[in-house]
């Protein structure tokens, strides 16, 4: 059978999955179904930027933090139902990533890792001074009266269903093109990249403001969920911390990694905070010390190592390479000052 | 006038400053990696030193840094040795960031879990509200000892990379880690001391760091994007611009607290990000 009908099979069976859940699983699961739908979505949001453009990013959350307030400001003034203005979300996320991406650009690696990080640190810092969204204390979801509380649980379910699925299936579609393809030779080496024509720039501009409109409706549906928010709720660094353990726990720079990184981040949770009795402080230990381990020992994360020791290709986006890599040029010895 | 006085403050307190990015750079300019767990080793430093001084109350805190500096040093070279080596060689830059990052978040949680997230701080007693008056300027003598002690310590590290044998050997590793294998050098361990004397430096700027101001688990983090910014705005590689950038970083926030009381580090950020739009090579721009 052709993957393409296996993967057609899959997406219908899962469709069927989605829609049925919320028939079956009680409140409490379909809630934690929920979030770990979202989570999953704002990992391989993450994974795009880091595992495919190569750019690591600590302050996604500023991202998340932007579509929630975005949503929960829109709605109150147009007093529709918060559901209607989702759109806003991605779109505020995104055009603040179009505009930053010009001065954050100009860094590399981890100086582009911790300026993304002091960015969010500012705006999270403004919005804890801005009377206008709530400052320090937050603000509730002024239209919360208008949404059916019947069906809130389950329509949550569906739309982040629906967001993890239409994620996959176009970053899959994203990675099998030609764009794909120039991302990943920029992530490789963007000297060589750049030598045969691809445009550099204009790929992770790309990578960098679909990843932060990704995070943006994520981080939406996720406060939606909460009909609250609150700036250290929105602009906290776990957020970062979560995306990143998930994605080089699974397997950075591939599809199915993150989804083994989300099973294994919330097995863990409900296995560390439940049965364990444990509190939240030792499960980002534990959660911790196995990022550190795989990093060490499999640095291209869980999957790639099982996938290559099993002989399974799920959503495999990889292209072999005619030959070896040459060995990395070392960097010039001049820049290297101490003194 | 209250505004020189300030300014002035300011300065003292960006010696500080300085103190917390110098361990910073030293590492990036070794061995090219940003250590992001600096920020919780300097504020797991700061609790040695509250453990220490309640365990000996007879003794002056400040004494106390010199078992938490040889611990720190310590701590350093096995963390470098068990951890980031294996990792320092990875063709892929972003590797040692990442598991920097991964340390830095255990260290947190270790912490919140051992110490409990409550407020602390250094108790020093009478020196850190005795100041000096110069002229009708107020000026405190606990962040004159500290600006002076961070330019000695800035000296002294100059004038140990550039005039001992294993300055020598440092620069050299810096420079080419697989030549100096050549000449008998374990570029891994050298690697070790390095990471040791930076989490030494760092541990002098944490301890000093939690005398002027209360700290919690959560403050590495903190700690760490000051250090960052002092580098970045410093120059990278320049210890003298580590210094200039921290008063720049101290004055700033200093400025930006007198307008606006609640304003944190607000301000410093600020100057931060608009340097690197306009001067994304640093204040002391060396080489390119």
């Amino acid at each position: 059978m052709p993957t393409r009908t296996i993967l057609l099979g899959c997406v219908i069976v899962l469709v069927a999955v989605i829609a049925g859940a919320p028939f079956v699983l009680n409140e409490g699961f379909l809630r934690l179904a929920t979030e770990c739908l979202l989570l999953l979505t704002m990992a391989q949001m993450w994974n795009l930027l880091a595992g495919y453009a190569g750019l690591v990013s600590l302050g996604h959350q500023v991202f998340i933090a932007f579509g929630a307030y975005a949503l929960f400001l829109t709605s109150g003034w147009l007093e529709v139902t918060p559901i209607w203005v989702l759109p806003v979300a991605p779109l505020v996320a995104g055009a603040v990533a179009a505009i930053i991406a010009f001065p954050l650009f100009r860094l590399r690696d981890a100086y582009f890792s911790i300026a993304m990080w002091v960015f969010a640190e500012i705006i999270g810092a403004f919005t804890m001074k801005s009377q206008a969204v709530g400052g320090t204390s937050g603000m509730p979801l002024a239209t919360s009266k208008l949404i059916d509380f019947d069906w809130f649980e389950p329509t949550m379910f569906w739309l982040a269903g629906g967001l993890t699925l239409v994620t996959i299936a176009a970053l899959y579609k994203m990675m099998t093109s030609s764009f794909g393809l120039g991302l990943m030779s920029v992530r490789d080496n963007d000297l060589a990249a750049m030598s045969v024509g691809v445009d550099v720039r204009h790929n992770r501009f790309v990578a960098f403001v679909l990843s932060a409109a990704g995070c943006g409706l994520a981080g939406a549906l996720s406060f939606m969920g909460n009909l609250f928010i609150a700036p250290l709720a929105a602009f906290d660094v776990n957020w970062s911390v979560y995306m990143m353990f998930i994605v080089i726990i699974g397997g950075i720079g591939t599809l199915e990694g993150p989804i083994l990184g989300v099973i294994i981040f919330f097995g863990l949770r409900e296995l560390m905070t439940g049965p364990l009795g444990l509190s939240g402080g030792w499960y980002l230990v534990g959660l911790g010390i196995i990022a550190v381990v795989v990093m060490i020992v499999a640095p291209r994360g869980i999957w790639p190592a099982l996938r290559d020791r099993l002989g399974v290709r799920l959503l495999d986006v990889h292209r072999a390479a005619p030959r070896p890599a040459a060995a990395t040029i070392l960097p010039g010895a001049s820049e290297r000052v101490t003194g | 006038m209250i505004w020189v006085e300030t300014l002035i403050n300011g300065a003292l307190l960006g010696g500080l400053y300085g103190l917390l990015g110098i361990g910073l750079a030293l590492v990036f300019g070794v061995m090219r990696v940003v250590n992001i767990a600096h920020g919780e080793f300097m504020v797991l430093s700061a609790f040695c030193a509250v453990l220490l001084s309640n365990l000996f109350p007879q003794v002056s805190p400040l004494l106390m840094l010199i078992p938490v500096i040889a611990l720190s040093f310590a701590v350093g070279w096995l963390y470098q040795a068990a951890i980031v080596n294996r990792v320092v060689t990875s063709p892929d830059p972003l590797s040692p960031l990442l598991l920097t990052f991964g340390v830095s978040v255990i260290l947190r949680n270790v912490m919140v879990e051992m110490f409990g997230a409550d407020v602390r701080s250094l108790q020093v007693g009478e020196l850190s509200r005795a100041s000096l008056e110069v002229g009708g300027l107020n000026i405190g003598i606990m962040p004159l000892l500290t600006l002076v002690l961070a330019a000695l310590l800035f000296m002294a590290l100059q004038l140990v990379l550039r005039h001992t044998e294993f300055g020598r050997i440092v620069r050299a590793t810096a420079d080419r880690r697989d030549i100096v294998r050549l000449s008998g050098v374990k570029p891994d361990r050298v690697y070790n001391y390095v990471m040791g004397l930076s989490l030494a430096l760092g541990a002098i700027g944490g301890v000093l760091l939690a005398v002027r101001s209360s700290f919690t688990p959560f403050s590495g983090a903190e700690r760490l994007l000051i250090a960052f910014e002092v580098v970045v705005l410093g120059g990278l590689g320049s210890f003298w611009g580590a210094l200039l950038g921290g008063i720049a970083l101290g004055m700033a926030q200093l400025i930006g607290l007198k307008i606006d009381p609640n304003a944190g580090l607000l301000y410093a950020h600020l100057l931060f990000f608009i340097m690197l739009l306009i001067r994304p090579s640093g204040l002391v721009s060396s080489r390119v």
